[in-house]
């Protein structure tokens, strides 16, 4: 999931300046999982903007706020309130803000939220990058465990000269994703893959900004 | 006079030094200090934003030392540039008359003094060697031809006291089979451990050159014992850097490095020495006359 963090309200209420009534805008995918988009976030944002006189006027939290046509329907209903604010605010990731902004091109829009990271929940509220969107997996030959996303210089082919006892010379809270990689092929019989010198990355596989268009005959 | 391919390929004992250009453009000591090991040492590493602090380029002065007359080993990191700057930096190190270059991957930024700085690592230690050896073929890592080849000699590093070390072996092999023709290890001090480093390097065609860091002070073998990944002082020199006293530590730092280079050298453990003093590149003549070398 795509894990948000709410900005510092100094920052918002700088932005938010000039308005004074708006509509809040979350999601029940990743951002209700983060805390930044559910129910319980927006009841929480409309206090903390009603005590620096900011009113909201209307909320709903989206199903899927990045799905832009979905949520242009599930909107309709709150036409009145979102046409009266000064400027909707989208507490979902940077995906969700822009979605709004197609959907309403002559509108204010804001994020509340920083979008950090592609990662996992780890425990209830912790969340860790797993994933670095690099358009060229290479998981088949690193055990499962990405050495793009986990070790902070993105080796393909080994650890580097820092790597301590287990641990990453980046922070020693970190460990060494390469000790974990060779550990884990080690105990499924794949060490092999470890000698292998894997080619740099194709970064126009990362070319931004991206796009992929599902064929016609997969869609359903 | 031979360069430090030819005395390293030659089979003799190969002696380099560091040095690390300063930040700023007062670089008279720097020279002072290169200057005072012209002719005593094979080659002359020329450090890469060290510890992803920003200095002096290691290239211009790479070829500031070429002109002094020293062989400088261009060392090159993958932290600060993208394989399109890194080539045409090689390109250009070429042309300027290096003729050595060290891959690495480079530290961390968080390491250094420009945290917020924005990594590359458009490809690493590994890769970059397979560059220079397309380079020296004539190719570019695009496949493009080469209007003149390079002909660098390529070298790596190795950490023989890593741990684990397995994982560190396997890549020390892949470096080698991705065209590093010798090694400048890690700072090593506890010599029968390094033997059994050099009892795998041996099945390999590599040249091996030990790391030597100058211990200044028991203080510093603690802190690198303690901050330093890879590198292990064992108890016994710094009961002996505090038995010399405050006074007499460094000294007893130059005794310890210059036997340590002599029971290399004397039982044939290795093919040379990069001996490391960091700033203090005038005591590596006295490390090397008391280590017999001179």
């Amino acid at each position: 999931m795509i894990i948000s963090k709410q900005k510092d309200m100094e920052e918002i209420l700088n932005f938010l300046k000039g308005g004074k009534s708006f509509f809040l805008l979350g999601c029940s995918e990743c951002a209700a999982l983060c805390g930044t988009g559910d129910d319980k976030a927006l009841n929480e944002m409309e206090e903390k903007l009603a005590k620096s006189g900011k009113k909201t006027i209307g909320k709903f939290v989206a199903k899927i706020g990045c799905q832009v046509l979905g949520t242009k329907i599930e909107l309709k209903p709150f036409k009145e309130a979102i046409d009266e604010a000064d400027a909707i605010l989208v507490m979902s990731c940077g995906a969700g803000t822009q979605a709004m902004v197609e959907v309403y091109p002559d509108k204010e829009v804001y994020s509340l939220n920083d979008t950090l990271f592609l990662g996992n929940m780890t425990r209830f509220r912790q969340f860790d990058e797993r994933c670095s969107l690099c358009g060229e997996c290479i998981l088949d030959k690193t055990g499962g465990i990405c050495p793009v996303t986990l070790c902070p210089k993105g080796l393909l082919n080994g650890p580097c000269g820092g790597t301590n006892n287990g641990k990453c010379e980046v922070s020693p809270d970190l460990e060494c994703a390469w000790v974990r990689i060779y550990e884990r092929l080690k105990r499924i019989g794949q060490l092999d893959k470890m000698k292998e010198i894997l080619e740099p990355k194709d970064y126009s596989k990362h070319f931004k900004p991206s796009a992929l268009k599902a064929k016609k005959d997969e869609k359903k | 006079m031979k360069n430090f391919r030819e005395v390293l390929e030659s089979g003799e004992f190969t002696i380099t030094a560091e040095c690390g250009p300063p930040k700023g453009t007062d670089i008279k000591e720097m020279l002072e200090h290169a200057r005072h090991l012209l002719g005593k040492i094979h080659g002359i590493n020329v450090t890469d934003n060290q510890s992803a602090v920003m200095r002096i380029a290691s290239l211009p002065v790479c070829r500031l030392l070429h002109e002094m007359g020293h062989d400088p080993i261009l060392q090159m990191t993958c932290r600060d540039r993208n394989r399109l700057a890194l080539q045409s930096d090689l390109l250009g190190a070429y042309i300027l008359g290096i003729r050595n270059v060290l891959c690495m991957t480079g530290d961390h930024v968080s390491a250094g003094d420009h945290k917020s700085a924005k990594t590359v690592y458009d490809i690493e230690s590994v890769q970059l060697l397979r560059v220079v050896d397309g380079l020296n073929h004539g190719k570019d890592m695009a496949g493009n031809d080469l209007k003149g080849p390079t002909k660098l000699f390529p070298g790596a590093v190795v950490t023989p006291e890593s741990n684990p070390i397995e994982p560190q072996l396997i890549k020390f092999e892949k470096k080698i089979k991705a065209g590093a023709r010798f090694f400048q290890t890690q700072a090593i001090y506890d010599i029968p451990k390094f033997r059994k480093f050099m009892k795998v390097a041996r099945n390999f065609d590599v040249k091996i050159l030990a790391g030597i860091l100058l211990l200044k002070n028991a203080g510093m073998a603690n802190y690198l014992n303690k901050f330093v990944p890879g590198i292990t002082v064992p108890e016994s020199l710094i009961e002996e850097l505090k038995a010399a006293g405050k006074e007499e530590a460094l000294d007893k730092g130059i005794d310890i490095a210059a036997r340590q280079i002599r029971e290399l050298k004397d039982d044939k453990v290795c093919d040379g020495v990069h001996i490391m003093a960091i700033g203090l590149e005038n005591k590596v003549p006295i490390i090397m006359e008391k280590a017999g070398l001179l």
